[in-house]
């Protein structure tokens, strides 16, 4: 008899037909995606940050490679929301993949007008919470930091998001993470994502100046892979567990056996990041080496997979 | 202006090495072999086109053959597919080939140089805007600074080509720092050179080719840019008759789109930026250009809007 494996999951009241996203600003709007791939076999997908009005980014260069990994500094670069909703809102419609719109603002009140004028989208499954973006000099991290402001940004997007789910973003550059996680659950986050990049610095020798032109960017890729396995189990352990709130867990994965590591540490779901670079279509295949990894080790229900360390 | 090329059925495929033959002490021409899907996506690729070559799992050369200024970036492991243009590409029955011509350069070009016959390497692409060709024209010259060769000499041969034989005379101008930085095969006899013939890849196709050096040890002693600044000045075409084509330093690409805007004339740069992955996903290899002619500044993306812009548009 053919067992069959099923890796839906229920994320904070949605339900996804696996637990693989796509990861903020590395997806795009999904249609660069979809020459590569078929979106529609991704559980969820967040798009590019959106901001109110559109923003051009740092100067170049933007991005260097790393041992293992790569540093950005886009700032943000991206549309604006109103273009969003008039170009690309038509093709997120189409996806059966929950969407998440990535919110990034250098107020509070920017943050709350891109949510409340999205709110009320129905291709919109919820919004992802950008306090945590290491390369904008206004906003971004510095609202990610300190746990007041984390609650005071999460409580008004809160309101300003009505029904749609409120995924809060966190950056790993803090004291503890578990403090911020923390704050952005009590102010009302029906999820949290975890990690953002490391802000990171390359250092060209020849000039003795950085490589980038922002001067630091974040790092992600492999190279970052433990550190946010670690962070994810510690704030699944320490404040996501025991409040029922799920995780979506990001940080350097390429395979199946990442993902999986992420959610035997406590992720919920995960997201595809810079893996999405060098290998457009590997989520779909992420989605199923994942169900072969349950067929093997006898797993009914991926659920019973989340948290599962021993 | 005939239509930009662009294709729309790119995607990821797997190439088959079928020669990687070292030209000069640190170039090479890689052949690569497409068939199926690939050999059909690629056939149409364009000049000053790119695409993506995953080198992550290619292997080092021996410890002797790294060149010691690579000792260090040797030890680096990669990540991210890297951009190249071809230097031609041909089909033969249900196959298409895509020549590379690259310099060792750092980590991922040093890989490169291990591959051999036979060896599977993943390839994204077609990607950008190529050049275009307008159909107006009579004369075009082709600059080319250093690692700009190879979008130019595809280019030279598509301009050669009986498809465009309206245009009456191509002319390559190829400048490098030293002799040794010059990415050809030597170089043509005394005779040929004589009859303005330098370049044998350039020859091969009847073009007339000016070499420049800035320590003078081939050819021109100064900036390839004074060659063309000078044979510009010796011409009695119009400006609305010549295009220029170039391709390398962008300190280089500056001088020829001053020059060109001084003479009216049309010029096209392919342009260069760190990328991480080439198909418009992370926003990293933005380019500064003129919004709609005006003082505007708006950043555009060398990979989907170029690699090859009007070098109007761009804020050098």
């Amino acid at each position: 008899m053919e067992k069959t494996v099923d890796i839906s999951v229920d994320f904070a009241g949605i339900r996804l037909a696996n637990p693989v996203f796509t990861a903020s600003g590395t997806c795009g709007y999904a249609d660069e995606l979809a020459d590569f791939m078929d979106v529609n076999c991704l559980g969820g997908f967040i798009t590019k940050s959106i901001t109110l009005k559109p923003r051009e980014g740092n100067a170049t260069p933007r991005i260097v490679e790393t041992d293992s990994g790569m540093l950005n500094a886009i700032g943000l670069a991206n549309i604006g929301l109103d273009k969003f909703i008039e170009e690309k809102l038509p093709i997120l419609e189409k996806m059966t993949a929950a969407v998440f719109v990535n919110v990034a603002g250098q107020t509070i009140d920017e943050y709350v007008a891109v949510a409340q004028r999205l709110s009320s989208e129905k291709a919109i499954a919820g919004f992802e919470l950008n306090i945590s973006c290491p390369n904008v000099k206004k906003g971004g991290i510095s609202f990610g930091t300190e746990p007041e402001q984390v609650k005071e940004i999460t409580s008004a997007v809160k309101e300003a998001v009505g029904q749609k789910v409120l995924m809060v973003k966190l950056s790993p550059t803090v004291t503890d993470i578990s403090v911020i996680a923390r704050a952005a659950v009590e102010a009302g986050a029906d999820a949290l994502s975890l990690v953002n990049t490391f802000t990171a610095m390359v250092v060209d020798i020849e000039t003795r100046k950085p490589v980038l032109a922002n001067r630091t960017g974040g790092l992600s890729g492999p190279a970052i892979k433990p550190i946010a396995v670690h962070l994810v189990n510690k704030v699944y352990n320490e404040v996501a567990k025991s409040r029922g709130i799920p995780v979506l867990g990001v940080g350097g994965i390429r395979t199946a056996s990442d993902a999986i590591e992420f959610i035997i540490a406590g992720a919920s779901a995960v997201g595809i990041g810079t893996a999405n670079f060098i290998e457009p279509g590997c989520t779909a295949k992420i989605v199923e080496d994942i169900k072969k990894y349950c067929d093997r080790k006898e797993i009914a229900n991926i659920k019973e997979l989340t948290g599962s360390l021993l | 202006m005939s239509e930009r090329c662009s294709s729309s059925d790119k995607g990821m495929f797997e190439a088959i090495v079928s020669s990687n033959r070292q030209i000069g002490q640190r170039f090479y021409r890689l052949i690569l072999e497409f068939s199926g899907d690939g050999a059909i996506a690629f056939v149409n690729f364009q000049p000053g086109q790119f695409a993506e070559l995953d080198l992550s799992g290619t292997a080092l050369p021996s410890a002797e053959a790294i060149p010691e200024d690579l000792h260090d970036a040797a030890e680096r492991k990669i990540l991210l597919r890297r951009p190249f243009s071809f230097t031609d590409v041909t089909t033969n029955r249900d196959k298409t080939f895509a020549e590379l011509l690259y310099c060792v350069a750092g980590p991922a070009t040093l890989r490169m140089t291990t591959l051999s016959a036979g060896d599977s390497v993943s390839v994204i692409g077609p990607l950008g805007n190529g050049f275009s060709v307008p159909d107006d024209k009579k004369i075009a010259l082709l600059v080319t600074g250093g690692m700009g060769v190879p979008p130019l000499l595809h280019l030279a041969k598509v301009l050669t080509a009986d498809l465009h034989a309206t245009m009456i005379e191509v002319i390559a101008f190829a400048g490098a720092k030293t002799e040794t930085e010059l990415p050809f095969e030597g170089r043509l006899d005394e005779i040929s050179q004589q009859l303005g013939f330098s370049i044998p890849e350039f020859a091969m196709y009847g073009i007339e080719s000016l070499l420049a050096t800035d320590d003078g040890s081939a050819g021109y002693h100064g900036f390839i840019t004074d060659c063309l600044a000078e044979r510009l000045g010796q011409s009695d075409l119009a400006s609305e008759d010549i295009v220029i084509y170039s391709c390398g330093p962008e300190v280089m690409l500056a001088k020829v789109a001053e020059i060109a805007k001084d003479k009216n004339i049309d010029c096209q740069v392919s342009m260069e930026r760190r990328m991480a992955c080439g198909i418009g996903l992370c926003q990293s290899c933005a380019v500064e250009c003129r919004l709609n002619g005006s003082n505007e500044t708006v950043y555009k993306m060398c990979c989907k809007d170029g690699p090859v812009f009007d070098s109007r548009e761009v804020i050098f």
